[in-house]
């Protein structure tokens, strides 16, 4: 085990002093940074055209701080005043923007229409948020009805028609909340999820490690100092610390800019228990893959001479990608299943189905993390044994007969 | 002499052909022990059997300064024959790293990292990429890496290959000198020259069997028989006449004779005939050289002899 933190400890050392390792674990993320970007510069200038909405009241039956207050209570972007324009006199709303002219009074209000003047550009929205003027002058008309207070209310309350599932009503939850409990869900999700590509595509390179260790002929020299055992167990734990910097790369320079751009409180969404098994079956999965990445790359002697038995294996991880369609639309569907219990597919799949599911299937869950633990041993001790013999030989790709062989012997 | 290694009965098969059969031997303190042989007469192998890289059938190999079991790989300085280095490291990174693996202290491993360096005219490219390097300056720094921490058996495959002869002797002189502190030195090697020159004993082996061992002199003595080079025209039967003379070897107007064991080169001269056209005539024992390429190319002179003495 120490020689194993020998060889960990060096290859962290030696990727991070190589310079195509250190833009490698900045160009993604600040790749991505950018396309976030862009796509919110778009995002703000559309926003940017509802945000001013210039409103003018004419108010003849003293309203106006009734509606004003449904206004901030509403959040809308509006800049309310009162003019003593009449309507006769609204003629020059061609050359305004953003704005309208709303004139109550009590021919509108007994005939129940009230009458809007908008600018030819007006944010789309604008007619949904006035019909939220119409609380309070409702109020006053059942007011002048000569009704109780308690009456009133009865008939403010009026019939609405909420979607309630058998689900949502065990556990209580408005729609509303359900909605921002989906967001809270996601986020452990789409963590996991950034965990686990990180560190499969570092796993990758593992492999590159391992025939580069054939390639440079070296595997001779530093097997005369530690067993093969010792040198892969090494390169799966400095790989995986090497996957880890590069996931706190891509955090750390993402989340502020999530932060920045948005309200959702990540930190606090990220805090729950269930982040913990998510994370978990990230680092399994990867664990699993660097298994049989190390194992591979050990019967390569260069990369670029791939075989089509080593570039299949290649694309093992990238299975779960298939399956994103099928298991996002049904997370608890026939597809969704199968890909809980192959154990290539496994970690991706059940990332994908907690993040979906309100319920999670726990017997599913074990009898998956059970396959994907009995996987990671079987493909440890198989690479163990193909990696002893094929680190030494040189300068040939090992066929799989073989590696088969190997594996037997 | 305290034996640091032995090896005892060792046999190896790959598929069905038989790499190792039965090779035994012992390297000591302070000596340099030399394996010869053709391409493919098993060197490789007896020494990957050695470093634990392979595992032989049968056979066992004792580390006699080392309690316990496995192989002492700290006090092993082993030098492969298909070796490199990883290409976009430092020197003094990867030297550091491969004593670091050997569990020698750090400190003391850039000092001497530092006098090697200086040592074999490497000095200032202790900061310079690995991949910077040439041919030979990366056999140093390997040949380096494989003595920086201070082993008590060094295991050298081929060392001179691709070497240059001043390189080779700044190598000659390295290895000679760690034996003489006391270093246990198993080298296997082509250049038969070198070997004759520095060697202690030797233990010869073709198609994985033993073919000689023993020390240099009892070697020689034994089967370095005289040969008589005769520069002129003369008769082959005529020569074959001459007593003592095993076999003739002629080429162009040269004739080689390979006389007998017993053979008083003195006294033997007095026997040549007269009448010999002599434009040039040479008079010594076979070189390494000589007998190596005879057990290669199975000339038999050995056998010859063997038959001589039967």
């Amino acid at each position: 085990m120490r020689n194993s933190m020998k060889v960990a400890k060096w290859e962290i050392k030696r990727n991070l002093k190589n310079k195509t390792f250190i833009i490698g674990l900045f160009i993604t993320p600040i790749l991505f940074l950018v396309f976030m970007f862009i796509g919110s510069m778009f995002g703000d200038s559309d926003t940017a055209e509802s945000e001013t909405t210039t409103v003018f009241i004419n108010d003849q039956l003293d309203v106006y701080p009734a509606l004003q207050e449904v206004v901030e209570q509403s959040e809308l972007n509006w800049e309310m005043q009162t003019t003593e324009l009449n309507e006769s006199e609204v003629t020059d709303l061609d050359k305004e923007e953003n704005t309208a002219y709303i004139f109550i009074d009590e021919v509108g209000l007994q005939s129940g229409i009230i009458p809007v003047y908008t600018s030819d550009e007006i944010d789309p929205y604008f007619i949904n948020q006035v019909q939220l003027l119409s609380a309070p002058l409702q109020a006053i008309k059942i007011s002048q009805l000569g009704l109780s207070e308690e009456e009133a209310a009865t008939v403010m309350q009026g019939v609405a028609f909420i979607e309630t599932t058998e689900e949502t009503a065990s556990v209580g939850e408005s729609p509303d909340e359900a909605g921002l409990g989906n967001v809270e869900r996601l986020v452990p999700g789409i963590f996991a999820g950034v965990i686990l590509l990180s560190i499969v595509f570092t796993g990758m390179a593992i492999f590159q490690s391992a025939s580069q260790e054939k390639k440079d002929k070296i595997a001779e020299i530093i097997l005369s100092s530690l067993t093969p055992g010792d040198l892969m167990q090494g390169k799966i734990i400095g790989y995986f610390v090497l996957g880890l910097i590069q996931v706190v790369v891509f955090i750390g320079l993402i989340l502020p800019f999530v932060l920045w751009k948005t309200d959702i409180p990540i930190i606090e969404y990220l805090l729950v228990p269930e982040t913990v098994l998510l994370v978990g079956i990230a680092i399994l999965s990867y664990l699993m893959f660097a298994a049989i990445f190390v194992g591979i790359g050990a019967t390569m002697a260069d990369v670029t001479t791939a075989g089509n038995f080593q570039g299949m294996v290649m694309m093992l991880p990238f299975l779960p990608f298939i399956m994103i369609g099928p298991v996002l639309s049904d997370p608890s569907g026939l597809v969704a299943q199968i890909g809980t219990y192959i154990p290539f597919t496994a970690p991706g799949v059940l990332i994908m189905r907690l993040t979906m599911l309100e319920e999670w299937p726990w017997m599913e869950i074990i009898i998956s993390l059970a396959i994907i633990i009995v996987s990671i041993l079987i493909f440890m001790k198989l690479a163990g044994k193909i990696f002893k013999v094929g680190i030494l030989m040189y300068g040939k790709n090992a066929s799989p007969g073989e590696i088969w062989k190997w594996i037997r012997a | 002499m305290e034996t640091m290694v032995t090896v005892e009965g060792l046999e190896k098969s790959f598929k069905d052909k038989k790499a190792l059969k039965g090779i035994s031997f012992e390297v000591h303190k302070g000596e340099i022990m030399a394996i010869l042989g053709p391409n493919g007469a098993g060197k490789s192998t007896t020494i990957r059997n050695i470093m634990g890289i392979m595992y032989p059938d049968s056979g066992s190999i004792t580390f006699h300064n080392h309690n316990g079991t496995g192989i002492p790989r700290n006090k092993i300085g082993y030098l492969p024959e298909e070796r490199g280095l990883y290409k976009n490291v430092k020197v003094m990174d990867i030297l550091l790293y491969l004593a670091d693996l050997k569990d020698y202290p750090i400190d003391k491993a850039k000092v001497r990292i530092l006098a090697y360096l200086k040592k074999f005219d490497l000095e200032g490219k202790e900061n310079v990429s690995v991949e910077e390097l040439s041919k030979g300056m990366g056999q140093k720094v390997q040949f380096i890496g494989s003595i920086i921490h201070e082993p008590e058996l060094l295991i050298l495959d081929e060392p001179f290959s691709g070497l240059d002869p001043v390189s080779q002797e700044i190598f000659k002189d390295e290895i000679r000198s760690l034996a003489n502190k006391g270093t246990a030195i198993l080298l296997s090697s082509h250049q038969m020259n070198l070997v004759e020159e520095m060697c202690d004993r030797l233990f010869m082996i073709q198609q994985g069997e033993k073919v000689i061992y023993g020390t240099l002199e009892d070697v020689k003595k034994q089967y370095a028989n005289f040969k008589c080079t005769i520069h002129g025209i003369n008769n082959i039967q005529e020569l074959e006449r001459i007593p003592d003379v095993l076999r003739v070897e002629q080429k162009d107007d040269s004739s080689v004779l390979h006389l007998h064991k017993d053979v008083e080169p003195s006294v033997w001269l007095k026997k040549l005939p007269d009448h010999l056209a002599i434009n040039e005539l040479k008079i010594n024992r076979i070189s390494l050289h000589e007998i190596f390429i005879d057990i290669a190319t199975d000339k038999n002179l050995l056998k010859e002899e063997g038959v001589v003495h039967a």
